[in-house]
């Protein structure tokens, strides 16, 4: 379900700034094309994550960008257990 | 589980609110489910600390609850979907990166084999089936027609619709969903097809009903009168005294059957008299003996 950007701000509680310079660290990749950006449910659930790391756990912005870079890995990990158990064949018992 | 709020955080009743942070934020950090998404029950756990934290965070709630005021439960606040969600569903999206495991690919082995064959997989996944609802005529539903379905895109998609479907029967067409990544291919369309209730027709297996009136003359005497069917209108014979209720059977007039052969129609007669007083009627009806005696109601007793 794509959202727009203001739809994108109110449902995550971000402001314009943040939201700017979150883009600029490359926390979100919003789909871009050439008359807008656009967002989606999981860029919602991805900010509630990182306020949870800064105001949760304290984690400040340098923590921030090497949790989500190791926490991509593990979900692009997870993603491809999920392939493997799902679509290679099991061998016949 | 544990309604004290310390206890779930493992601290002190007198514990100062520095220490409190710490210790929730070092459980926070141990159960946040989006750190852990293997664990089912991180969430609940996160869930836990979370309400715990948030009564004692506020002084004012804190003090409340050590005097007794209020007990540790309703303070959990609710909560969306975590990321864990979306990042481990089947929908694409650009955060995942395959950087975690990239060097298994390149050897030669038959774990690296497995591993390239599900990115290829991942890569080349098939297009979601797209459904659709299409209302049809009680008529069409019998007798089989051609639709044509506008999509929200605007695009169009044709639809043979089977003599004899039933409602809510789902028709696929192959290749007509959403389309897929890499060599996936395009998902399916499925068609659910709504049939819109009938003026006269019903149907009740292969069998369709339908109530027919005729007049006071055909009825007494007999006739032969058209009766529309949905494959087209018929001629019937109305035997000699027919009556209101009379059920005539039309053989083979009805839905077509799975094994193949048709139900039946069933038509059910309606006498009706003429509009209006006739007097010829009236100086009849008034010199009928039989009329005057015969009573419809005998023997109905509720």
């Amino acid at each position: 379900m794509k959202i727009s950007e203001q739809e994108f701000l109110i449902r995550s509680g971000l402001g314009q700034e943040t939201l700017g310079s979150w883009l600029e660290e490359e926390w979100l990749l919003p789909s871009k094309s050439s008359i807008e950006t656009s967002f989606s449910d999981i860029d919602v659930a991805r900010v509630q994550f990182v306020r949870d790391l800064q105001e949760t756990m304290g984690v400040n912005d340098e923590g921030v960008g090497v949790i989500l870079h190791l926490v991509d890995q593990l979900y692009g990990m997870r993603r491809m257990l999920m392939t493997l158990q799902n679509e290679v064949p099991r061998p016949a018992d | 589980m544990s309604d004290d709020p310390y206890e779930v955080l493992g601290v002190k009743k007198g514990v100062a609110h520095d220490d409190l942070q710490k210790a929730y934020r070092r459980l926070a950090k141990k159960f946040h489910p989006d750190l852990n998404p293997g664990d089912k029950t991180a969430e609940g756990k996160f869930k836990e600390l979370s309400a715990a934290y948030a009564l004692l965070d506020d002084p004012e709630k804190r003090a409340k609850y050590d005097s007794g005021e209020i007990d540790g439960s309703g303070t959990e606040r609710p909560r969306q979907n975590y990321y864990r969600d979306y990042a481990t569903s089947e929908q694409d999206h650009p955060y995942a990166n395959s950087s975690g495991f990239a060097d298994f690919m390149g050897s030669e082995d038959a774990f690296s084999e497995l591993l390239r064959r599900s990115a290829q997989a991942q890569a080349n996944r098939r297009g979601h089936d797209l459904e659709f609802r299409l209302p049809i005529k009680f008529i069409e539903s019998i007798a089989g027609a051609s639709k044509r379905l506008t999509l929200p895109d605007g695009n169009t998609l044709d639809v043979t619709i089977p003599p004899g479907i039933v409602a809510g029967k789902l028709l696929r067409l192959r290749g007509k969903g959403a389309p897929g990544t890499g060599n996936g291919g395009y998902g399916d369309a499925l068609i659910k097809v709504e049939i819109i209730p009938d003026r006269f027709f019903t149907r009740e297996r292969d069998d369709i009903y339908l109530e027919w009136p005729v007049s006071l003359t055909e009825a007494v005497l007999g006739a032969k009168i058209n009766v529309p069917t949905p494959t087209g209108d018929v001629t019937m014979a109305v035997p000699k005294a027919s009556n209101t209720g009379t059920t005539l059977r039309l053989k083979g007039k009805g839905a077509p059957k799975q094994g193949g052969g048709h139900g039946d129609q069933l038509v059910k007669l309606k006498v009706m008299l003429p509009k209006g007083p006739d007097p010829d009627l009236e100086a009849f009806v008034a010199n009928w003996e039989y009329g005057k005696t015969y009573n419809p109601r005998e023997g109905m007793v509720p």
